[in-house]
């Protein structure tokens, strides 16, 4: 057994994102690991590369308990990952890439370019990369070529256990076929591979065993081959979050159509939204649903497209003109984009319309502060005044202020964006509270998430956004999970 | 208390009290006379008015390094005007204005609308106008129209005029960044960019606007600096874009944008002043002088993370 985990557990301040995990890898099996968004996939991926230290829970390695202290020394113990984000330096070759930072050295210390550009051909040819110079920018790449040099790169340190973290998503499939050679020769070196996605076609055609997670839980562990799509499925999901009433507001009129619109990341979206419906997208991390979102709220370009609002077309320029028209959005992560961590509850409230606390046209804190008052009683933000600085607070109540800002600019179209990222069950409930309340209101509301459940728990039609297309859409009656997720991850 | 100790304007005017009884104990006779500290407001005021642009620039998160050679220019350019092309007072003053907020324009358009880095387009624009101001006023343009130098020279009420601006200004922005819509706009730039642009407010110009007005307000300082000398100097202005940015910095302003008030800017320069008075009175070297600045500002920045470090720890 090559490493095994016992009982571990991994909390953030209060978050419990892994509880009581035990898997064990052995040399040369392809082990795949799968679970929805916030499973703990990654929590548990950033632990066996060092990136973080369990809460609880021992790592044995040999059968010796291991401490996995940094990255540096997940290199020593023969542990390579490569991570879905793109970790290389564009402006570096690929060969400075590779060995970053551990460049074979002649007699004088200096760098051997020879032997170095000798290595990384042998790696590259390794990863079927055989018409690459060692010297290329690694801006010039492809993104599939990209991903195969990161693969090299951890295959650099000539690794008994790869880490492969979503390493399908942004290659074609001819190039995943390559992925699985390269992957079947490493298993024939004896190499332990994790192999994480959520494809599951993937997971079939590849895996030795299969383990679930599903909200920092353990699921159980298959043998690929005496398991079916379905029961992996049921695995993933299959959850019961507390009983809200269904949305009974939907009017018959139609607050924001879309016709055909195209743009960065995305092509000919067409919907619409009732007053007083929510509609929801379903779909992968990147799929383009938050593109189609910006596009509509104003912030990224409409290349070709129509877009109505109550029946007459509109043109939105740019982000205020798109609040003027009476669209607000939600944004995705709080921390870059949503949330001004430094400043206070009531400043964070009031951004969105700031004449809104003038009197006589000067601005004043008493009336900003009275405001941001009323919001805090409405929303139930636990926070003895509004002065409090927004990063003391905790990930719901935050976000229940990010919310905050756009009841404020009351917008009749309101898009909310993952709004229940990085929140606790009990703020959860109270955010889609406050989406219902919205739309009884006769608001239109579009919910992008990533979070099955709720989607189903809120939305009155959910449409499945695949490679920046519409491909599916369901009306509640006829939606479950297992069909939206079989149109979101299609190949 | 503790609230009190993270607020910068707070602090730093206990410590301006604290270092004014202080010396006014150990120097009687120097210090604490109505001529020396009249004296120290004058040095200050050009500066103090600098400062309050810095500042504006650095609550959203910017900053400008040509602010001493737009100072240089804009002084130098309208004594040119008036004493080799013979323009009038007041069109050479609204010319040099002018000048000065067509640089700010250009740095502005620059930084948010290409998105060049403030550090790089600002630091070339520094050399350029530099260049510029020794086009125009060479080696130096002494003999000024009366009314020109009487705007630097006059006394008010015991006060030279200089200080009276630095009053206004400072008061003015003051009041602008505490009670207007607009410039409060600045602290949700400073402290998130992309927040701020998705909860639609229009970033890249207000961003354009700042260096327009941190401009407008450098050109204005270099001005009132030559009437005031009774003579227009390229070399005048130099190695103030950093004295500015120190002093601002120690008046509450981050690198990272978002902190800051106006009247912080005018404290933390009257505080380098104040340090720069009494080590004259105390015979201390004029290097010692920097080598001291540079040592009080790294302490000013360690105690100010000290305190953040301990309130972030308390969650």
């Amino acid at each position: 057994m090559l490493l095994q985990l016992q009982h571990i557990s991994k909390s953030f301040g209060g978050v419990n994102a892994l509880q009581d995990v035990s898997l064990h890898f052995e040399a040369g099996e392809v082990h795949a690991l799968c679970g929805e968004n916030g499973a703990g996939k990654s929590t548990l991926m950033n632990i066996l590369s060092g990136n973080q230290q369990p809460t609880l829970g021992k790592i044995l390695m040999h059968h010796q308990p291991t401490i996995i202290s940094s990255p540096m020394q997940a290199q020593v113990l023969g542990i390579a990952t490569v991570h879905q984000e793109k970790s290389l330096a564009e402006g570096l070759s690929i060969a400075e890439n590779i060995f970053a930072g551990r460049q074979p050295v002649n007699k004088w210390g200096l760098i051997n370019y020879t032997l170095l550009n000798k290595r990384v051909t042998a790696l590259l040819n390794r990863v079927q990369l055989f018409n690459l110079a060692p010297q290329t920018l690694v801006k010039k790449l492809s993104s599939a070529q990209h991903q195969m040099v990161e693969i090299a790169k951890a295959l650099s340190s000539n690794p008994r256990l790869l880490i492969l973290d979503e390493p399908t998503s942004v290659v074609t499939e001819k190039e995943t076929e390559l992925l699985f050679t390269i992957i079947q020769k490493l298993k024939e070196q004896n190499v332990a591979i994790i192999y994480i996605s959520h494809r599951l076609r993937e997971i079939f055609s590849i895996s030795d065993k299969v383990s679930v997670l599903k909200d920092g839980r353990y699921q159980g562990t298959k043998i690929t081959a005496e398991t079916n799509t379905n029961e992996l499925i049921k695995m993933m999901v299959g959850r019961n979050i507390k009983e809200l009433p269904l949305n009974q507001s939907r009017q018959d009129s139609t607050a924001l159509k879309v016709e055909k619109l195209c743009g960065h990341g995305f092509h000919n979206i067409s919907f619409s939204i009732n007053k007083g419906e929510i509609v929801g997208f379903s779909g992968l991390v990147g799929a383009g649903r938050t593109e189609i979102a910006k596009a509509i709220f104003g912030a990224a370009k409409v290349y070709s497209g129509t877009i109505f609002m109550n029946g007459k077309q509109v043109i939105i320029k740019n982000i205020r003109n798109a609040i003027k028209l009476g669209i607000g959005y939600i944004s995705e992560d709080r921390k870059t984009q949503g949330a001004f961590l430094e400043m206070n509850i009531a400043e964070n409230i009031i951004v969105t319309k700031l004449t809104a606390a003038n009197k006589n046209n000067l601005f004043n804190r008493s009336l900003m502060f009275a405001i941001s008052e009323t919001f805090k009683g409405k929303l139930n933000i636990a926070t003895p005044n509004v002065k409090q600085i927004l990063k003391l607070l905790s990930g719901g109540n935050q976000q229940k202020i990010v919310i905050a800002k756009w009841l404020l600019a009351d917008t009749n179209i309101l898009i909310a964006d993952e709004p229940t990222q990085g929140v606790d069950v009990g703020a959860r409930f109270e955010i889609y509270q406050i989406l219902l309340q919205e739309a009884a209101k006769g608001k239109a509301i579009l919910m992008i998430s990533s979070e099955l459940p709720e989607l189903l728990q809120l939305c009155d039609v959910i449409h499945v956004i695949r490679n920046g297309h519409l491909v599916k859409s369901f009306s509640r009656e006829n939606a479950t999970e297992e069909k939206i997720i079989q149109a979101a991850a299609a190949d | 208390m503790k609230y009190h100790l993270q607020d910068r304007t707070f602090t730093l005017s206990l410590t301006i009290i604290g270092i004014v009884i202080l010396f006014s104990a150990i120097y009687p006779a120097l210090f604490p006379t109505f001529d020396n500290l009249r004296q120290v407001l004058l040095n200050l005021s050009i500066e103090a008015i600098v400062a309050v642009g810095m500042m504006l620039l650095m609550i959203g998160g910017d900053f400008d390094l040509s602010v001493g050679s737009v100072a240089a220019f804009a002084g130098g350019l309208c004594a040119w005007l008036m004493y080799f092309q013979h323009v009038n007072i007041i069109s050479a003053l609204l010319l040099g204005l002018l000048a000065s907020l067509l640089i700010g324009f250009i740095n502005g358009f620059f930084v948010a609308y290409i998105s060049i880095n403030p550090l790089i387009q600002t630091l070339a624009m520094m050399g350029i106008v530099r260049g510029l101001a020794l086009m125009v006023s060479g080696s130096g343009i002494q003999g000024l129209p009366y009314w020109f130098n009487a705007i630097g020279q006059s006394n008010l009420m015991g006060l030279q005029m200089p200080v009276w601006y630095m009053i206004i200004t400072v008061s003015v922005f003051s009041f602008l960044f505490s009670k207007t819509v607009f410039f409060r706009r600045y602290y949700y730039i400073g402290s998130n960019e992309k927040a701020a642009l998705l909860s639609g407010i229009a970033v890249k110009k207000m961003r354009l606007y700042g260096f327009m007005l941190a401009s407008l307000l450098a050109g204005a300082a270099g001005i009132i600096l030559s009437s005031r000398l009774g003579a227009a100097m390229s070399t005048s202005g130099e190695g103030m874009e950093l004295r500015v940015i120190t002093g601002v910095i120690l008046g509450g302003a981050s690198l990272k944008g978002g902190t800051g008030k106006i009247t912080g800017a005018l404290l933390g320069i009257v505080f380098m002043g104040l340090v720069s008075n009494i080590m004259t009175i105390a015979r201390i070297s004029g290097y010692w002088q920097q080598i001291i600045l540079g040592i009080i500002l790294i302490t000013a920045i360690c105690i100010d993370l000290l305190l953040k470090k301990e309130r972030d720890a308390a969650l």
